[in-house]
Parts: C-alpha cells; sequence; structure tokens
C-alpha cells in the first residue's frame, strides 16, 4: 500500500520559477524510502508538501489514502501523521528545554497533561536521550541535537517520518547512530522518507529509491536498477558509491570483472571477492 | 558540553555552579526579599552586610570562580561609584566635609550620606540578583515566572529569546572568524565597515532563520501558543527547614534595619 502519493505535483515560487516540475512520488507502507539528489534539486520543498506547509501549484497528493485538504483541522491531523525532521536541528529546537521541546507536538494536539508527560518519557527513551530532560538544547553536541528531534517528532506518534539529510554535519558515529535509530523506528513500523545526497548510504538503508535532479524526478527503483544508470547518477550531479567506483575502474582500466553489475557495499563487495578467490584456487 | 564558545558565559555557570540542584523556588523567593531588604533600609550598613553575605555564597558555597565574579560585578560597580561621587559633591546642601578647591565644590555631609546609602543599595541589590542568576538556570526560572502569574506572551518571548540569543551568538561568532581570517579587521576603518556587514548579514540570517522555525513549529501542529507542562508540586515544595532559615534570615536583616537606621558617617 502506497502511504504518500503524489500526481504530478508542480510548485512554483512566487516569483514564478518552477522548484517542482510534474513530480510523482510514492512510498510504500514500512519502507526506507530514499530522495536523492544534489543541492537544490528540490528535495526539501517536495517534502513541504506532505505535511500541508506548501500547496502545489497544480496536481495532487494523498497521504494515507486520502487526498490532502488544506481546512485547518485536517491539517493538524495531517501533520501528526507525517512529521518532519529538518536538516538543521536548531531551526527545529526552539524551547529552552530538551523536555519542553520535545512535549511542544503532543501538547499542540491537545493531548491530557499526563499523556504528553508519558509520550516525552517514551520519545526519550526511543532515541536513547534520557537524562538529558533537562538540559537546553545549546549544550548537546550535534547528533543529541538531531536525536532530540527525532524525539520531537516521534512523540507526535507519526505513521510517516520524513528527514532532510539526517547525516549532514554529523560526524561519522554520529551519522552511524543515527542510521541505526532510523533502521530501528522502520522495524517498529515507521515509514522512513530521507533526502539525501550521501550516495554511500543509500544501497546500504534504501529500500526504494527516487533520483531527483532540478525539480524533476529522474529515475526510480530499487538501490540496484538506480545505480546501474551510471550516466544518468553522473548527470544528476551525484555519483556511484566508493565501492562501486572501485569495481568499476577494475573493470574499466584492468579488465577484472566481478560479475555484471558492480557491488554497491562492502558486503556485497566481499562476498563476490572472496567467491572470485575462491574459483581462481580452483584452477590454479 | 561541547560548545567550549559559550564557556565563559553566566548560562554555563547558573548550569553547572555548586548550587543548582537546590530548589529554585527557595532561591528566588531569598534573593526577591533579601533585594527589597537591601531596598528599604534606611542606611548603608545592612545593604553592605547583604552584599558581603550575597558575596560570600556565590563565591564559597556556589563556588562561581572570583575572577569572573569580579568582572561579573565590574559594570555595576564602577556605576554604583560614579553615582556616589556625583551625588556625594552635587547634591545636598549644609555644612562641607570636604572642599575640593575648583570651582568652589564640595562634598556635603548629607550628599555624602545619600549618596553611599545610594551605592549601598545599589551593590546590595545587584548581589541578590547575581546570586540568583549565578545560581538558577534560565529553564528553572521560567516556571518560577510561571508560577508568579507572568502573562504567557512575555514567557513564550522569553523561552523563544534565550534559546535563540545561543544560535544567534554561534552565527554572530562564525561570521566574525571568517571576516577575521579575511583580515577584515586590520585596521580601524576596515572594522568598521566589516562590523556593519556582519550587523546587516545577522539581521537578513536572523530573519531567515526565523521563517525556517516557524516552518519546523507548524509542522508540529503549532497554533499560536506554546503549552507549557505544568511543574511538579515539588517545585513550590520548598521544605520547613529552609523555610525557617529564609524567614530567620529576613527577620534578623530587618531588625538590622530598624537598629541601624540612624547610622550615619557625617
Amino acid at each position: 500500500m502506497k502511504v504518500i502519493k503524489t500526481d504530478n505535483i508542480t510548485y512554483r515560487y512566487p516569483d514564478g520559477t518552477k522548484a517542482l516540475n510534474n513530480v510523482n512520488f510514492s512510498a510504500t507502507n514500512g519502507k526506507i524510502v530514499m530522495l536523492m539528489g544534489p543541492n537544490g534539486a528540490g528535495k526539501s520543498t517536495l517534502f513541504l508538501h506532505f505535511n500541508g506547509i506548501l500547496r502545489p501549484t497544480s496536481g495532487s497528493l494523498e497521504i494515507d489514502g486520502t487526498p490532502v485538504s488544506y481546512e485547518r483541522k485536517d491539517l493538524v491531523k495531517l501533520r501528526q501523521k507525517v512529521g518532519i525532521v529538518f536538516q538543521n536541528p536548531d531551526d527545529q529546537l526552539f524551547a529552552p528545554t530538551v523536555r519542553e521541546d520535545v512535549a511542544f507536538g503532543p501538547s499542540n494536539i491537545d493531548l491530557p497533561e499526563e499523556e504528553v508527560k508519558s509520550r516525552v518519557k517514551e520519545a526519550l527513551k526511543r532515541v536513547d536521550m534520557e537524562g538529558f530532560e533537562e538540559r537546553p538544547p545549546h549544550y548537546l553536541s550535534g547528533g543529541q541535537k538531531k536525536r532530540v528531534a527525532i524525539a520531537g517528532i516521534l512523540a507526535m506518534c507519526p505513521k510517516i517520518m520524513v528527514l532532510d539529510e539526517p547525516t549532514s554535519g554529523l560526524d561519522p558515529k554520529g551519522a552511524f547512530q543515527i542510521m541505526r535509530l532510523l533502521c530501528k523506528l522502520n522495524r517498529e513500523g515507521i515509514t522512513i522518507i530521507i533526502a539525501t545526497h550521501d550516495v554511500d548510504i543509500v544501497p546500504i538503508y534504501a529500500h526504494e529509491v527516487y533520483v531527483i535532479s532540478e525539480g524533476e524526478i529522474l529515475k526510480k527503483g530499487t538501490p540496484k536498477e538506480v545505480f546501474e544508470d551510471k550516466e544518468l547518477i553522473r548527470k544528476a550531479n551525484l555519483r556511484l558509491p566508493h565501492i562501486a567506483h572501485l569495481f568499476e575502474r577494475l573493470q574499466d582500466e584492468d579488465q577484472i570483472s566481478f560479475g555484471k553489475s558492480y557491488p554497491l557495499t562492502i558486503s556485497e563487495a566481499k562476498k563476490r571477492i572472496v567467491e572470485k578467490t575462491r574459483d581462481n584456487k580452483k584452477f590454479n | 558540553m561541547k560548545d567550549n564558545m559559550f564557556e565563559n558565559t553566566l548560562d554555563i555557570y547558573a548550569h553547572s555552579n555548586n548550587l543548582k540542584d537546590m530548589n529554585a523556588y527557595f532561591k528566588v523567593l531569598f534573593a526577591i526579599v533579601t533585594m527589597l531588604i537591601s531596598l528599604i533600609s534606611t542606611s548603608p550598613v545592612i545593604p553592605f552586610i547583604i552584599a558581603f553575605f550575597m558575596s560570600f555564597l556565590i563565591l564559597f558555597k556556589a563556588k562561581i570562580p572570583w575572577k569572573f565574579y569580579l568582572k561579573f560585578l565590574a559594570v555595576p560597580f564602577s556605576f554604583a561609584l560614579l553615582t556616589f561621587v556625583f551625588m556625594a559633591i552635587f547634591f545636598g546642601v549644609g555644612t562641607h566635609v570636604l572642599e575640593l578647591g575648583i570651582f568652589n565644590l564640595a562634598v556635603t555631609a548629607d550628599g555624602f550620606n545619600l549618596g553611599l546609602l545610594v551605592f549601598a543599595r545599589i551593590m546590595g541589590g545587584f548581589t541578590c540578583l547575581a546570586f540568583l542568576a549565578l545560581t538558577t538556570p534560565m529553564t528553572e526560572l521560567f516556571s518560577i515566572l510561571e508560577i508568579f502569574k507572568i502573562p504567557k506572551i512575555v514567557l513564550e518571548i522569553a523561552m523563544l529569546m534565550y534559546r535563540y540569543i545561543f544560535v544567534f551568538l554561534d552565527e554572530a561568532l562564525n561570521m566574525y572568524h571568517a571576516q577575521e581570517t579575511r583580515l577584515g579587521y586590520s585596521s580601524l576603518k576596515k572594522s568598521f565597515k566589516s562590523l556593519g556587514m556582519l550587523g546587516s548579514n545577522l539581521f537578513i540570517i536572523a530573519w531567515i532563520k526565523g521563517e525556517q522555525a516557524y516552518t519546523a513549529m507548524e509542522s508540529r501542529c503549532y497554533n499560536g501558543s506554546i503549552k507549557t507542562l505544568k511543574e511538579p508540586e515539588s517545585l513550590r515544595n520548598i521544605g520547613s527547614l529552609n523555610l525557617t532559615l529564609l524567614v530567620l534570615f529576613e527577620v534578623i536583616l530587618s531588625i538590622g534595619i530598624y537598629f541601624t537606621g540612624n547610622f550615619r558617617i557625617f
């Protein structure tokens, strides 16, 4: 089932420039969907359509099977269902303490106080930030801020979580922790949609991939299908994952082939290399 | 704590001093009542005692480094001293206690007394506020202000301001370093120009950040008011021992005012 489905969305900025052009994007329930594109491709603009912040100039979108309505009370419901985690956590964390920030969302949907408190506790536990309740956000590290921002969305119990560049600006460990957390949330049933230009993480985590460039979707499919089209990837100012690039060069420059398609992840590459060396040994 | 750039700010001390875990309500009551007593005193004796006592608490109980505390105190102290000097010279009539020898200026007795009283009150009052500012995190003060029925809108603005001061500071510092890297402050003229650019750019950045924050808040169903969680009852519970000590301390100060009320140096 598709939880998000856009039908030829076009969005023009007030000055007339097209930010999105006939975008058809859909996300399957319970999957991790990655939207891959360079800076300024329209990823963030598309995301702001998912919870009704922006309204398409033309085209329509369905969330969870129902067309989006822009009535005030329907928007409140929509925004509970679709949570957006913004790229810069400093834009999102506005409250003086972690606890009050996480409580902001659930308080706005008029839950009873006790429910809000238990949701805050639960959300902070899920992102592994218990014990930071009274801290002001400016004394947290980048990764911690990001996790609090995610907790703020989790506290609203969304069905779909949309994240704009969740690993940008984080150190490798922080980035890994965020991705691991997102996988955990996905296993718990939340559909995760991620915008990124970090091509190396795409084949590791994504179930479905979209390539967007200059406001248009160029390709969709599994990571394998998408990265097969090298020309398209490069035309979109992206690149192959490093590991695939290595295998491409081995094949093109040294005529050493490890199979038709390039492996996209380290573990896949390892498997191919092991297989190949075993075969060679047999012949020797 | 990662961001070392905030190392020497008031906020970091408020969050890491030795009296941080004391009941915030108690600290606020203590500071405010003591400040009022310092203000109603008619002689400089009690305010001075308060100033010393508060400084003692700040330095030896809260363990704020004295260097930071002295710097913190320097501004109000110089202001108070200036007030004292001017009042001593220009206020009051009557017997001259000290001739200055120029322009026929002289220090009068009641001018001197009044100046000293004002000086003492400023220092007494300020040290009370310093005690509050240096030992109580802003975040706790917000909940106290709520108990004191400060209007919600004021509180909301204060909360947003508190949070975004640090984002602003961060942004300003980064920009300043970027300018310095390109020798933007190598001469007085360039400094003026760079600072002007910094200011105007910060204004634009603040505007953009404000818009982004609003979008993020809207995504979480913001409807124009920030609902805060009610504080646990324990916040109001000062404890009977503390309460007794507080009342006793203030009563002693009041009695002190009664007995020293007519104290004059001249």
